[in-house]
């Protein structure tokens, strides 16, 4: 690999540390019917949601989903520099980024294939609700930056890039909410924490007829999924039964997401005023 | 009106305020903004803090991995880098790191090795064979003047916070092993805390410049300061100082150096717990 | 073509037996030693040397563009391999050391670039830069509101300070610190320090300094001189 010259650079191979210590293989649900932390299977864990977090942006949004954290800014609309990108329909382009220290083990500086894997995902998700032909010759850039990744990630960037989105005050169809599960047998967990999603695509389980994890991002107020990504191999019926257990999921979430732009709203007329 | 006079004379706007000894944004010239610090926000890292000057926030993770040591035998490596993404201003795209970013990934650096609060002998596992190596990766979230501070604060917070797990290798088989159970903190002799400040017109000095401050500056000034000592003084080019304007400097360094330390040992403390 | 001049040689040596630390190193500078540019030099302080060329002003890159005044351009070229962060901080503070000294309003819209190659470090080289860039600007008749001249100095571990480090004092001592003053009033107009030091030392360095700027200066005003009435 060349050197990064516009980087400091430490020595050319290291590991983590925890390479060197075994880390048992974990049992999706324990004795007592509750997961590794403590969750029944279909619980979603805490959410936190905030508009207006970067001065700069647009429109920006943070979201916090127990341990996953994730930070968003849109600017935009502004010009198209290059000459040929001209069209009459807006553009929406994406950019999800895992800070290197977001993961157990350490990221690199550069967009991995998974973290461009995720932005097209997120692109798919969110464009289907933007007004694009209100912004013509112009394009909206959104940045997700995954502070902190425990499972779940791309959901959680598809809720706090919509809330970015809306506060940035960009014409939409519709709000985007998101929600994840991961499946194993007849075993479905929604929410999964970063340990779970690992345990289920775990390379040993193959064997296994129906392990995966899916992602749909869903529409409310028109009632329409927008996208949806699955990993694994997973059969069909569960498919369908899993992405209804997903819209249901994102129904529940739609009020916070709805206060969490009232708030933003009415904090920002009290500014000025 | 006053936001068009702002923006089409931006100078002038500034003078009228300046002429009274105040700053439009009701500091006075001497005066930072509100601090505010986290630490051990992310626990995927093995140390890491999150520092609001005003609007600029930079988060910093440290990631540990172990590595073969060089020629020497004994020193471990510190790799700090900072990371301006697009998500923290407008004036930043998406890309390898910029000229700003690699100065102050560079200042950031010069930093350690100046102040020596983290000796690389003290990153040793083992003679020879295995060393520590500290990814110190600064992510800017909302760029809004000021960065070298905010970077120097939120690195040395989590570089004060980082504890590394034990690692040991086996004196025969030069095997490998790690306990994550066990902790120990970093050894961190010291704390450098920069304090940076403005040319206005030629004349004026501003303590802690906003973005905007800093696009109409005519030169600036970073004072370095370690307890009672004077690790840095970094002044690249601008508008030519007195002896006296450099003392004034020096001055406002002690001042702000022993208002950060202590911000930082209230924060540690409270963490703790 | 080539002019090369040595300034108070005699007078250096004489300094030198009897207060060997607090003499600059001997200058020499060749001007217009490249033809195609709008200035160029070749500046050595003892045995460092830089290569220092300006063009301009110059039409300027459109994204890089100022309505009111000329882009000042700078870029460092490293002996060896490409550059590296720590040249890229070279860089940021040469360039906005010439932004101020450039009166830039004079040619809106235009650049003035500036290059500069390492050719020999051996010891302050910062310094030996900011001089060949400085009077490459000189040979290129590029306005200045002033003249810039840089000076090293280094302190040793038991504090003695040293003027015009060699490679060998700077990987010794304990802190080097490069002074940049106006020509005007022999303002501070960089600082760049690296290591520890105490205040006194350095005050003691900045006197120091602020002292040998003269004489860099004067060497400024020696090699134009001689250049024009060649």
């Amino acid at each position: 690999m060349p050197t990064d010259t516009r980087r400091i650079s430490g020595p050319e191979i290291s590991h983590s540390p925890y390479d060197y210590c075994l880390t048992p293989p974990i049992d999706l649900i324990g004795a007592d019917k509750k997961r590794l932390d403590g969750r029944l299977p279909a619980q979603l864990r805490p959410l936190f949601l905030r508009a207006g977090v970067i001065s700069q942006a647009r429109g920006s949004g943070y979201i916090e989903v127990d341990q996953t954290k994730v930070i968003c800014a849109v600017y935009g609309p502004r010009e198209v520099l290059r000459r040929e990108d001209f069209s009459l329909k807006g553009q929406l382009t994406c950019d999800f980024k895992f800070t290197t220290f977001s993961c157990r083990l350490r990221r690199q500086h550069q967009q991995d294939n998974q973290e461009k894997d995720l932005s097209v995902q997120l692109l798919e998700a969110l464009e289907p609700a933007v007004c694009l032909q209100k912004y013509p010759k112009s394009q909206i850039n959104i940045y997700v930056t995954v502070l902190q990744n425990d499972g779940s990630a791309l959901s959680a960037a598809i809720i706090c890039a919509s809330l970015a989105l809306a506060s940035a005050g960009i014409e939409m169809y519709d709000l985007v909410l998101a929600s994840s599960v991961a499946m194993r047998d007849a075993l479905t967990i929604v929410d999964p924490t970063e340990r779970e999603e690992e345990a289920v695509l775990n390379k040993t389980h193959k064997a296994e007829l129906n392990a995966g994890s899916m992602t749909v991002a869903f529409l409310p107020s028109i009632n329409q999924v927008s996208a949806i990504s699955s990993d694994g191999e997973i059969l069909c019926e569960t498919l369908t039964k899993s992405m209804r257990l997903c819209v249901e999921n994102c129904l529940k979430l739609y009020p916070v997401l709805q206060q969490a732009l009232v708030k933003h709203r009415l904090d920002k007329q009290a500014d000025t005023s | 009106m006053a936001d068009q006079y702002r923006i089409a004379q931006p100078k002038d706007y500034y003078r009228q305020f300046l002429e009274k000894d105040v700053r439009p944004d009701n500091r006075g010239l001497g005066e930072y903004r509100a601090t505010v610090m986290n630490i051990g926000c992310v626990s995927t890292a093995e140390g890491s803090s999150l520092v609001k000057i005003g609007n600029t926030t930079v988060m910093c993770g440290i990631k540990a991995e172990v590595a073969e040591p060089g020629v020497d035998g004994k020193n471990g490596y510190l790799v700090p880098n900072v990371e301006l993404s697009p998500l923290c201003s407008a004036n930043f795209r998406p890309g390898p790191p910029g000229e700003l970013a690699q100065v102050l990934s560079q200042n950031m650096a010069d930093l350690i090795a100046d102040s020596q609060c983290v000796k690389l002998e003290n990153l040793c596992v083992c003679p020879g064979k295995l060393v520590w190596v500290l990814h110190i990766d600064l992510v800017c979230l909302d760029y809004d003047g000021n960065l070298m501070d905010a970077c120097t604060l939120a690195m040395m917070s989590a570089l004060k916070s980082t504890s590394l797990p034990v690692v040991t290798v086996d004196e025969e088989s030069g095997e490998i092993k790690t306990d994550p159970s066990s902790r120990t903190l970093l050894p961190v002799s010291c704390c450098p805390v920069s304090t940076t400040l403005i040319v206005f017109d030629n004349k004026l000095l501003l303590v802690d410049p906003t973005s905007e401050e800093e696009s109409l500056a005519t030169g600036a000034v970073t004072v370095v300061t370690e307890g009672k000592n004077v690790c840095s003084i970094y002044k690249p080019g601008g508008t030519p100082l007195t002896d006296k304007q450099i003392r004034d400097c020096i001055e406002r360094g002690f001042i702000r150096g022993k208002e950060a330390r202590s911000l930082i040992e209230e924060t540690l403390c409270s963490v703790d717990r | 073509m080539a002019s090369f001049i040595v300034v108070k040689k005699e007078d250096l040596e004489k300094k030198q037996n009897v207060e060997p630390c607090h003499t600059l190193r001997c200058l020499t500078s060749e001007l217009g030693c490249l033809t195609r540019q709008d200035g160029s030099v070749s500046l050595s302080q003892g045995d460092t040397t830089s290569l220092a060329v300006v063009y301009g002003p110059a039409e300027v890159r459109i994204s890089r563009e100022l309505i009111d005044r000329a882009t000042v351009e700078l870029v460092y070229k490293p002996k060896v391999g490409l550059p590296r962060p720590a040249d890229r901080k070279r860089e940021q503070i040469m360039k906005s050391i010439f932004e101020a000294t450039i009166i830039t309003n004079l040619h809106p819209r235009s650049s003035i670039t500036i290059i500069l190659q390492e050719t020999e470090d051996l010891g302050s080289n910062l310094a030996c830069c900011i001089n060949a860039a400085c009077l490459a600007l000189l040979d290129a008749a590029v306005n200045m509101s002033f003249m810039v001249a840089a000076v090293a100095v280094s302190v040793a571990d038991e504090g003695q300070i040293k003027l015009d480090p060699s490679k060998n004092d700077e990987e010794k001592g304990r802190a080097s610190i490069t002074f940049v003053f106006d020509s005007v009033d022999l303002n501070v107009v960089s600082i760049v320090t690296s290591g520890k030091f105490s205040q006194i030392e350095y005050k003691a360095g900045l006197e120091l300094a602020r002292e040998a700027s003269q004489k860099v200066f004067q060497f400024f005003k020696d090699s134009m001189s001689r250049k024009l009435i060649r």
